[in-house]
């Protein structure tokens, strides 16, 4: 067993790792980082996930959910520490994993993977009590200045894989419970957008509830991923927090020089902060960095770009996803009961591999000077979108409190009292 | 009592790290030994409650150094042993300071027609350490009020002895001194304050759970049932059995005519966040069995207008940041920190509410809020 599957087997009992072997695998990791660029290249199937916040029994729960590493292809969209009690196991073991099995492992830096915002939400105070310096928080540190802004999905299928039980080809969306029990499908339509059909199956997108404010009932799969079965997909931009406006194309995230502390303003701080809301254009983000987009921006987003689909996390979503504009943009969450108080279930996203292949041929992709060759922007009442990828979602709620053996460190959330 | 430490916060303040890279950082372990209130240390649920109200001074006096909320008396009820006191999230702090705010604006309400000729009263069960009481004698123009806290006697006597030890306390709630008993054979469990603006206050070491019932047996020093008054209970009646909680709500209800009530509690106990919430608080021994009946706005309302208030309005603590927080005021507090929990604002601030109700004459101010 080399030193490196013994800091894993070590970090998945939820232990520290020594100093030194903390500097050695952030040395490594790094080496490794540096070599990807700002958009990583990730090829179906793969499994998204969302901000897992330093929970790292729930991150056990997702790995068992999910299927382990390196059985299956996994891309987390950043915010792997802060707020839960094991950020630092957490991020190891990633880490590891990630040096461990380069190919099955993408990693996508989130807003809290910055010095300034781990030394109010947690992770430096972890850092200070786990072993009394800095030094472990500041190796950790110098690897998330490396880590990519973002990745392209190729190659997913517009039908999924057979898992537990047949399944039929034109399912678009299927929601499968932990045990990996489909709980709901939702088949791919065969009208065009904004049908009343097509507004009334949605798997989630808040299914009506008033006080939501980031997506309206009916968001989820209605509409504009329709399409003759059998066309290879559009690519899956994954970005922790979504679009920014001096951003227009994918080819532009690759300019940014990204090896720095996260700025607040600009586009690689945007790329990590924004939201998705319903609005027109651009708004200003009650977060005080990145800015609000509406259904308008992603849509020509997209279509400049070849993309049939946007999977960001950053934001809590009770229901762990949330489909939004017509299935344009997704938010994936991976932390259940965030904060040990808030009560939701987290999910991932499985995208299965289109075994015809065109998909990966389809379109040229992941070069710095592809461009989108003039097309110019999407006019209005254009209809043509490209074929959305078709979509597993398992969700999962906290690991039990008894799985957490370890330090059973009673988490305290604060409330008003 | 040392004032807090201001150049060692447990929390960095995520704006003024702004441009600052590397260097050294006076970061030390949030809610380590000796920084969190001490739950265990007495016996059964009471002493439990009596922690809660430690909480609540804690998070006070992070939103004060935070310069969310204005209270210089903050600082006297916090102990800190060890370091300096413990810091809350941004997100505790943004709801501490819209808490405040809210209760503030409607006390104010009542009190906008106070004068010598027109007193009123205010009435704060289980006040514990709250400083409202130093804020309001603070300002001018307090000859006609009188201001009475009530809350077990053990925290009532800790509070005399903060406000003798502290010059400022004292200098507000000036010539503290303990009531004389009724009965001479008795101790007496109430002390007074003529305080330098003017007004009188008290503060009453009772079991709230004696009030039930013995309306013509127990008698409170100073309280008169003939002016407008004002009952408060800031996350207080949630602890009583919803008996109980009936019982003292009617102690007042019998015998003064003119009469309101301001309720800040917990609501929502059965949507999943609620759920989370009721179970936290248990794992920490802390009960709200009044929960379990008033869950949602509509039965806290049902609640006060059975108890007799004719006029009866609600909003929950994000009701209260989205419509009574000026956008001015908005953009200062959100410039004091930064607050990256968007969503888990909106999930906590939607589980706690103020309900207000009144009946009888003298609350002109109120009606208008």
């Amino acid at each position: 067993m080399s030193d490196l599957d013994r800091a894993i087997a070590q970090l998945r009992s939820c232990r520290p790792i020594p100093e030194a072997q903390v500097r050695e695998i952030c040395h490594k990791a790094r080496e490794l980082l540096i070599e990807e660029g700002n958009v990583v290249t990730v090829a179906a199937p793969v499994t998204i996930c969302g901000d897992i916040h330093g929970q790292f029994h729930d991150l056990m729960e997702l790995f068992r959910v999910g299927g382990d590493v390196p059985d299956t292809n996994y891309l987390f969209m950043g915010d792997f520490v802060d707020r839960g009690f094991y950020s630092l196991e957490t991020f190891l073991l990633l880490l590891c994993l990630k040096v461990r099995y380069p190919d099955r492992m993408t990693l996508i830096r989130g807003n809290h993977e910055s010095r300034q915002i781990t030394t109010v939400y947690g992770f430096y105070d972890e850092c200070i009590r786990k072993y009394g310096s800095a030094n472990v928080w500041r190796y950790c540190c110098d690897v998330f200045d490396y880590l990519a802004l973002g990745a392209i999905v190729l190659g997913a299928s517009n039908t999924l894989s057979t898992s537990t039980e047949p399944i039929d080809e034109d399912t678009e969306i299927e929601v499968c419970d932990q045990s990996g029990t489909v709980m709901s499908r939702f088949p791919r339509p065969m009208q065009r957008p904004n049908s009343a059909e097509g507004q009334a199956r949605s798997p989630n997108g808040g299914g009506g509830g008033s006080g939501d404010r980031t997506g309206p009932p009916g968001s989820g799969a209605s509409g504009s991923s329709g399409g003759s079965i059998g066309n290879p997909t559009g690519a899956v931009l994954c970005v922790h927090g979504g679009l920014s406006p001096l951003i227009d194309t994918v080819d532009k995230i690759r300019l940014i020089d990204r090896k720095q502390e996260v700025p607040h303003e600009g586009a690689m701080c945007d790329l990590l902060w924004s939201d998705p809301d319903e609005i027109d254009g651009w708004g200003l983000s009650p977060r005080g960095a990145g800015f609000l987009f509406g259904a308008d921006i992603v849509k020509i987003f997209n279509h400049r770009n070849d993309l049939s689909l946007i999977a960001r996390a950053h934001q809590l979503v009770m229901e762990g996803f949330k489909e939004m504009f017509d299935a344009s943009i997704v938010t994936v969450w991976s932390a259940p009961n965030y904060c040990y108080r808030c009560g939701n279930v987290a999910a991932v996203l499985e995208l299965s591999e289109d075994e015809s292949g065109t998909g990966l041929f389809a379109r040229s992709n992941g070069d710095v000077g592809r461009s989108d060759g003039g097309r110019g922007v999407m006019m209005e009442g254009e209809t043509f979108v490209r074929n959305g990828p078709a979509r597993r979602y398992r969700v999962f709620q906290a690991a039990p409190q008894d799985s957490r053996g370890m330090p059973a460190k009673k988490p305290v959330a604060d409330y008003f009292l | 009592m040392n004032p807090p430490d201001k150049s060692a916060p447990a929390i960095p303040n995520l704006l003024s790290l702004r441009g600052s890279r590397g260097g050294a950082r006076g970061g030390r372990s949030r809610g380590g030994p000796g920084a969190g209130p001490s739950r265990r240390t007495g016996q059964g649920h009471d002493a439990v409650i009596q922690g809660t109200d430690t909480d609540a001074a804690v998070s006070r006096l992070s939103a004060v150094d935070l310069g969310y909320l204005h209270d210089p008396c903050a600082q006297f009820f916090v102990q800190s042993p060890s370091g300096p006191p413990a810091r809350r999230l941004p997100i505790i702090n943004r709801g501490t300071y819209t808490r405040t705010s809210g209760l503030d604006r409607l006390i104010d309400a009542f009190l906008s027609t106070l004068d010598a000729e027109s007193p009123k009263q205010i009435v704060a069960l289980g006040a514990g350490t709250d400083t409202r009481p130093f804020r309001i004698f603070s300002q001018q123009n307090c000859h006609g009020l009188i201001y009475h806290e009530i809350d077990f006697e053990v925290v009532c006597s800790k509070k005399l002895r903060i406000v003798k030890g502290a010059p400022l306390l004292s200098r507000v709630l000036s010539d503290a001194s303990v009531v004389p008993p009724a009965d001479p054979e008795e101790a007496s469990n109430s002390w007074t304050s003529e305080p330098s603006n003017g007004g009188q206050f008290y503060c009453h070491g009772l079991d709230l759970r004696k009030l039930p019932g013995n309306e013509e047996s127990l008698t409170l020093p100073g309280l008169r049932t003939d002016i407008p008054t004002l009952l408060l209970s800031e996350c207080c009646l949630c602890y009583l059995s919803p008996q109980e909680a009936n019982g003292v709500i009617s102690f007042f209800t019998t015998q003064i005519p003119s009469l309101a009530t301001v309720i800040y509690e917990p609501i929502r106990p059965n949507d999943p966040f609620g759920q989370v919430m009721v179970s936290n608080l248990a794992a920490r021994h802390i009960r709200m069995p009044t929960l379990d009946v008033y869950r949602e706005a509509k039965d806290q309302v049902d609640r006060l207008s059975k108890a007799g208030f004719e006029v009866v309005r609600h909003m929950t603590v994000e009701d209260i940041w989205n419509s009574w927080v000026t956008q001015e005021e908005k953009e200062r507090v959100d410039s004091l920190e930064g607050l990256d929990e968007v969503e888990e604002w909106q999930l906590l601030a939607a589980h706690y509410i103020i309900v207000w109700g009144y009946r009888g004459d003298g609350f002109s101010g109120l009606a208008e809020e």
